[in-house]
Order: structure tokens, then C-alpha cells, then sequence
């Protein structure tokens, strides 16, 4: 039984530990032939993830080199700051729904959270519209909040059994309605400063916003790498049903996986409010799907238990820079989208092309 | 927000003494054709009209300020407007025109729609027809579809997107001395208002010769859109950019953003739709120009047309074919007049029955 949970085994990433860990249960899984054979499946599920994130940065590669060869603009140091203060917002957002792919599940509650969230934390540092001036407080409780909702969606999804399809859509809904109730009619402008230096102030030549994405998405690494919450998560998006046997809390798991993604969320919310300068009601739309498909095109499955925050962080550098690229390349905009969509397809298919066999059936 | 409140309802008051006055006037009229249950005048007692607003959501300043207006109307003749959103869903829209419909006898309610998109307009059309409804649509309707073919479909307005576009260039230019290099900022290319507004610019730039186009991109009418799509020109075409053209203030306002982010200094923005957010950069200098539809206006307008012809005061039948589906006025907004739009008060002798369209600049030409 041990033998055959070491190539769900929760340790997914490239990093060396896992490398080392693997093998345990494998050793210790009997006699004979069994421990050669199951540390050799252990082995090449890990080079399944290697080949596989290779593919992922190959993707990457080609799509900077195709652009840098057309256009001179595209390989100024300026444009490089650029894509990484626009990559910013969807790299914190990726980073919180890696946590719930992990799982096997699936979050469509961006919109909402981030709608209520951004309402939020305009609302609660300085503004136009109320004398609230709670600073860092404000942001701090805005996180909170996203937190709130993901820790609700999950409790949703793992105690009444509805799907999380169903659930993290109708938190959106209700994240909607709530950032149109605090919305009232006039968008509050953010007058707080300091937050709007994360968008304007650069240290290093990067936004203060850059560089909060950077520490959260090492964060996030993190908890993924070394907490039991992402550590679980992969666990249980592996196989669900063998992690409950052996006696972890899945229900719990799973919620607080969803809580860790809000609180990400909600970060992202604070980041797009600091950048557009106003409390936005649709500041996230399209995030949701624009979060999903770069995780996927970083490797993460969308049947869980594979994939991980730095993976994701290739998929989202790979959709900034196809936006950006596509631009200064000259692209009419009549055709982008339909090029960048036939691109983010090519891209998936390149990034799962090395494990498609072991995808087994796609619905 | 409170003192606007007060003020909105001290405009109210006197507006409904105004309409007070007007109904005593024709009260011996309308009474005389009661019973009737259809036809191009209504029979309805002022208090049993029901007044319904529809509009996408009330998530963005302009829809949120034209259901203000609705209830500023309403509030003037006593009465209260239903308020609907939809969502931008055409299915949930059609729906709720049914609810409004199926609740009873329908001939005395008056509906004021902004439909989601021009295909949305026949059914709704059709449902409001057959109910005995008023109604009056804005912005989109199929061009074969035709106010004058019905009794009960008041009038249909929109503004002519390709001036609105004309005259934010032109005021752009202007402030650029004539000469230099702009962007575009284009909404959702497949929507009317981006192509006619881009239309508008394109005229412009026909007159102005030493204005060059550097690049249009659409930013889908969307801030965070604009922001990054902004930013990207500006890595491009850098120094030479002296100004940002954008099909809406949102991606303006994003334009505006991005500009600060990148700390460049000097580049003109213009919008369209006079958001209070883009009629405060105008004031402090950050934004050149915007167009005003007058969202409030819009709301009250149509539900004055609607009330109007319910009670009576107005047959339409016996209105001027060209404002059964016209363009209304619209309001170049700069730096000089940007006073007299950011606390936008509605004059209430505008809803009167016979001045109701006073704003109509010419029929909708036939596309």
C-alpha cells in the first residue's frame, strides 16, 4: 500500500528535499523487488515533472526569443520591467489558485473576491468617499477578508458536498453583489499614499508592487513547500481517497487550502486597486481564467496533485509576455486575441506533451 | 453625497409642482379617452403609472447615475421607479421585461431599457407591444427596426459615436498644438461605439495633418486593460507619444495611470463618457477632454416620455417621425466648462411633456 502512494506523495516540486524524501516509503514498503521498483515509478514520476517543466519554460523561451527577433523594443531593459510589473497582479493571483488545482479543485470566485476586496480596501485606507484612514490596517484586514471568502468556499464545498465549481462561482456572485453594495453609485479614488506608491515608486527600477508580488509568490512557495496545508493539498489532489485512510483531516486540508488562495486574492485586489487608482467593482474580471490557464500552461493538472507555485509563475511570465509581445510586434488588434488564444493552446499542448500519456482520460 | 442628495431633492420638488401644474391643465382631455386599452394616447391616472428603469448593473458611475436620474423623474410625479439590472446577460434582460410584463395589466407601465446589445432590442420591443406597454429604448436597436411601426414604442435614442470621437480628437489636438504623435485606445471592436467613435477619430485626424496614428490597440473598454496596454505603447513609441486617444474614460483613466506609473509627464488623454473619476482629472489637469451623454438625463428622459404618453399629455402618434429615433446632444467637456458637468443637476423643465425632446439633434441615419 505504501509502495503505491509514493507516486501520489505529496512532494511534486523540483526541489532536491522531495528528492531525498520520495524513496522512504518505498524502502519501507517490503521485501525483494518492491522497493527497486516502487522508488524507480517514484523516479519517473519526478522526471515526468522535470520534462515536464522543462516543456513549460521551453514554451517561455520560444515565445521571448520569437519576439525579441521581430522586435528591438521587446529586448530593452525597460520593456523587461515592464512585463514584470505587469505580471505582478496575475502572478500573486495564480499563486493562491495553485493552491486550490493542487487539490484537484477548481476556483471561480476571483471576480467576486477581488470585486468586494478592491470595494474594501479602498474603503478602509484613505479616500474619497468616507474618513476611514486605516492605512496598513486596511490592508491587512482586506486580506483578511479574501481569507474569509476562500475559508467559506471551502467550508461550503467540503461540508454541504457541493462541488466547488458550484460553490466558488456563487461566491463570486456574492463577492459581486457585496462590492456593488459598497460601491453605492461613486467609486471611491484612493488618496492612501503610500498605497498608490506601490503602483508609481520604484526601488531598483521595479513598482514597490513588483517587488510585494516577488515576496508573495515566495511566500506562497513557501506554504506549498513546507507547510501541511500545501504540502496536502498536492496530497490530496493526487489521491484523495488514500490521504482520508491514512488519516488526515482532508475536510480541513482542503479549507484551509482555499483560505490560503483568498488571502492571495485579496492581496491581489489591494495590488490592482493600488495600480488602478480607484475601487473598481470589475477589477477582476477575467482573472479567474486568466489565473486558471496560466497555472496550466505552467504544468499544474487540472486534476490536481501536480503542479506547484513556481510552475504557475512560468505560465503567468508566458501570458505577460504574449500580451506584451503581441503589441509591440505590431499585431493588428483585430487578430490578437485570436492569435494569443491559438498560442495559449499551442503552449498547453507543448507543456503537457511529455506527460499526455500519463494524463490518462481528459473530460 | 449627502448634500447632493438634498439638492437633487430640492430640484424634485419644484419639478413636481412644474408637472402638477401641467397635469391640471390637460386633465379634462385625458379623461375622455378612458378605456381605451391601446392606441398611440394613454388613459392612465398619473398614480397608476408604474415607472420601470432597466439598465446593465449598477456596478460602473454611469449606469448607477442614470438610475439616479430615473428616480429623480419619478420622484418629481410622485411615484417610484422600479429599478432593474441585468447583468449584462440578454437572457435575464428578456426575462425581466416578461416578470414586468406578466404582472397584471401592463398599460399603464412605462419602461425606460437600455437593451444589452441590438438584437436584444426586437424581442423586448415585441413583448412591450404586446402588452400595451410604453416603452422607450437607448443606445442599441437593429437598424430596420423602426419606432414608428408601433404604437406603444415611444422613441429610441443614442448619440452619434463618431462626433463623440470627433470632438475629443479635435479638443486632443488642440491641446497637443496641432502636431505630434497619439495612440488609441480602442473599446470592443465588434461594438458599434468603438467603431463609429474610431471612425470619429480618423475624421479628425484628416484635418489635422500633423497629428500621426503611432498605433491603435484595443483595451475592450477596460481599465486594467488600458493600464497594461498603455504602458506597452509607451515602452514603443516612448518620447514620441504627445497624445492618448481612448474610446471611453475607463481606459483613459487607466491611460492617466500609466502614464503616472511610467512618471512621464506632458501627454494629453481623452475619453468619452464623463465618469465623475475622468471629470476630476479634467479639473486637475491629468485629463484634457471628455463627452458627456448625460447619464441622469438618460434615465429620466425616457421614463418622462413613457409617463407622458401613459397619461395622455403626449400622442405618439402625433410626434415628429425624426425624434421617434434620434440622436440627442451631447457635451464636449474640457478644462473650461468641467464646473458645470461635475455636479450634474437635472433641470426638470426638461421633462416636460412638450420639451422632451429638446436635446435631439437629427434622426438616426440609416447605416
Amino acid at each position: 500500500m505504501a509502495g503505491d502512494t509514493a507516486p501520489h506523495a505529496p512532494t511534486r516540486t523540483l526541489e532536491p528535499a522531495p528528492l531525498a524524501g520520495a524513496p522512504a516509503p518505498g524502502a519501507g514498503g517490503g521485501n525483494g523487488d518492491a522497493p527497486a521498483a516502487t522508488s524507480g515509478r517514484a523516479r519517473a514520476t519526478r522526471s515526468a515533472d522535470v520534462v515536464q517543466t522543462r516543456a513549460s519554460l521551453i514554451a517561455l523561451a520560444v515565445l521571448v526569443v520569437v519576439f525579441a527577433a521581430i522586435s528591438p523594443q521587446f529586448r530593452t531593459a525597460g520593456n523587461l520591467q515592464q512585463i514584470i510589473d505587469a505580471a505582478a497582479v496575475l502572478a500573486v493571483l495564480a499563486t493562491g489558485i495553485t493552491f486550490v488545482l493542487m487539490l484537484g479543485a477548481i476556483d471561480l470566485s476571483l471576480p467576486g473576491v477581488i470585486g468586494a476586496c478592491a470595494m474594501t480596501v479602498s474603503l478602509l485606507v484613505a479616500n474619497s468617499r468616507n474618513t476611514q484612514d486605516l492605512g496598513l490596517l486596511g490592508i491587512a484586514l482586506t486580506i483578511l477578508l479574501g481569507a474569509a471568502f476562500g475559508l467559506l468556499s471551502g467550508v461550503l464545498s467540503t461540508r454541504l458536498r457541493i462541488p466547488t465549481f458550484m460553490t466558488t462561482l456563487g461566491m463570486s456572485a456574492i463577492g459581486l453583489g457585496i462590492a456593488t453594495i459598497l460601491f453605492a453609485g461613486v467609486r471611491p479614488v484612493v488618496l492612501d499614499e503610500s498605497l498608490g506608491a506601490w503602483a508609481s515608486h520604484r526601488i531598483a527600477g521595479f513598482t514597490v508592487m513588483s517587488l510585494i508580488a516577488v515576496a508573495a509568490v515566495a511566500l506562497g512557495w513557501a506554504i506549498q513547500r513546507w507547510t501541511r496545508i500545501g504540502r496536502y493539498a498536492a496530497a490530496i489532489g493526487g489521491a484523495e481517497d488514500i490521504v482520508l485512510l491514512s488519516g488526515v483531516p482532508v475536510a480541513r486540508y482542503k479549507t484551509l487550502a482555499f483560505g490560503v488562495a483568498g488571502a492571495f486574492y485579496g492581496l491581489g485586489a489591494v495590488m490592482l486597486t493600488a495600480r488602478l487608482g480607484s475601487g473598481v467593482v470589475e477589477a477582476g474580471a477575467g482573472t479567474d481564467f486568466a489565473a486558471i490557464t496560466a497555472a496550466v500552461i505552467g504544468g499544474t493538472l487540472l486534476s490536481g496533485g501536480r503542479g506547484g507555485v513556481l510552475q504557475s509563475m512560468i505560465g503567468v511570465l508566458a501570458l505577460t509576455v504574449l500580451a506584451n509581445g503581441l503589441i509591440l510586434t505590431g499585431v493588428s488588434p483585430y487578430v490578437q486575441q485570436a492569435v494569443q488564444g491559438v498560442i495559449v493552446v499551442l503552449a498547453v499542448a507543448v507543456a503537457t506533451w511529455p506527460v499526455r500519456r500519463r494524463l490518462g482520460v481528459v473530460k | 453625497m449627502a448634500a447632493r442628495m438634498n439638492r437633487s431633492r430640492g430640484t424634485a420638488l419644484i419639478g413636481s409642482v412644474v408637472v402638477a401644474l401641467a397635469l391640471s391643465a390637460c386633465g379634462e382631455s385625458s379623461a375622455e379617452a378612458e378605456g381605451e386599452g391601446s392606441g398611440s394616447t394613454g388613459a392612465c391616472a398619473p398614480e397608476d403609472v408604474t415607472l420601470v428603469g432597466q439598465v446593465r448593473n449598477q456596478t460602473n458611475p454611469y449606469e448607477a447615475a442614470w438610475l439616479e436620474g430615473g428616480d429623480a423623474f419619478a420622484e418629481s410625479v410622485g411615484l417610484e421607479q422600479q429599478k432593474l439590472t441585468y447583468d449584462g446577460d440578454s437572457q435575464q434582460q428578456q426575462e425581466q421585461i416578461r416578470q414586468v410584463l406578466a404582472s397584471g395589466d401592463a398599460s399603464c407601465t412605462v419602461i425606460n431599457a437600455l437593451p444589452n446589445g441590438d438584437s436584444d432590442t426586437t424581442p423586448i420591443v415585441n413583448a412591450a407591444d404586446g402588452a400595451d406597454a410604453w416603452l422607450v429604448t437607448q443606445w442599441n436597436k437593429p437598424a430596420d427596426l423602426d419606432p414608428t411601426a408601433y404604437d406603444r414604442w415611444v422613441a429610441h435614442l443614442t448619440y452619434d459615436g463618431v462626433e463623440s470621437g470627433y470632438q475629443i480628437a479635435k479638443a486632443l489636438f488642440e491641446e497637443m498644438g496641432g502636431s505630434g504623435g497619439v495612440i488609441a485606445l480602442q473599446g470592443i471592436l465588434d461594438t458599434a461605439a468603438a467603431q463609429d467613435r474610431f471612425l470619429g477619430l480618423q475624421k479628425a485626424l484628416e484635418e489635422y495633418p500633423d497629428i500621426t496614428l503611432l498605433d491603435d490597440q484595443t483595451a475592450d473598454f477596460d481599465r486594467a486593460t488600458a493600464l497594461e496596454v498603455t504602458r506597452t505603447l509607451l515602452t514603443q513609441h516612448g518620447e514620441e507619444v504627445g497624445g492618448i486617444w481612448a474610446a471611453n474614460d475607463d481606459m483613459a483613466l487607466g491611460a492617466v495611470q500609466a502614464l503616472e506609473a511610467a512618471g512621464v509627464d506632458g501627454v494629453a488623454v481623452a475619453g468619452i463618457d464623463a465618469v465623475p473619476e475622468a471629470l476630476e482629472a479634467i479639473a486637475d489637469g491629468s485629463m484634457t477632454a471628455t463627452v458627456s451623454s448625460d447619464g441622469p438625463w438618460q434615465g429620466a428622459v425616457g421614463l418622462a416620455m413613457g409617463y407622458c404618453a401613459a397619461t395622455g399629455e403626449l400622442d405618439v402618434a402625433s410626434i415628429d417621425a425624426e425624434d421617434r429615433a434620434f440622436f440627442a446632444e451631447q457635451f464636449l467637456i474640457t478644462e473650461d466648462n468641467v464646473g458645470e458637468f461635475s455636479d450634474p443637476q437635472l433641470d426638470m423643465s426638461e421633462f416636460d411633456c412638450d420639451s422632451l425632446f429638446s436635446r435631439a439633434t437629427g434622426p438616426i441615419a440609416a447605416s
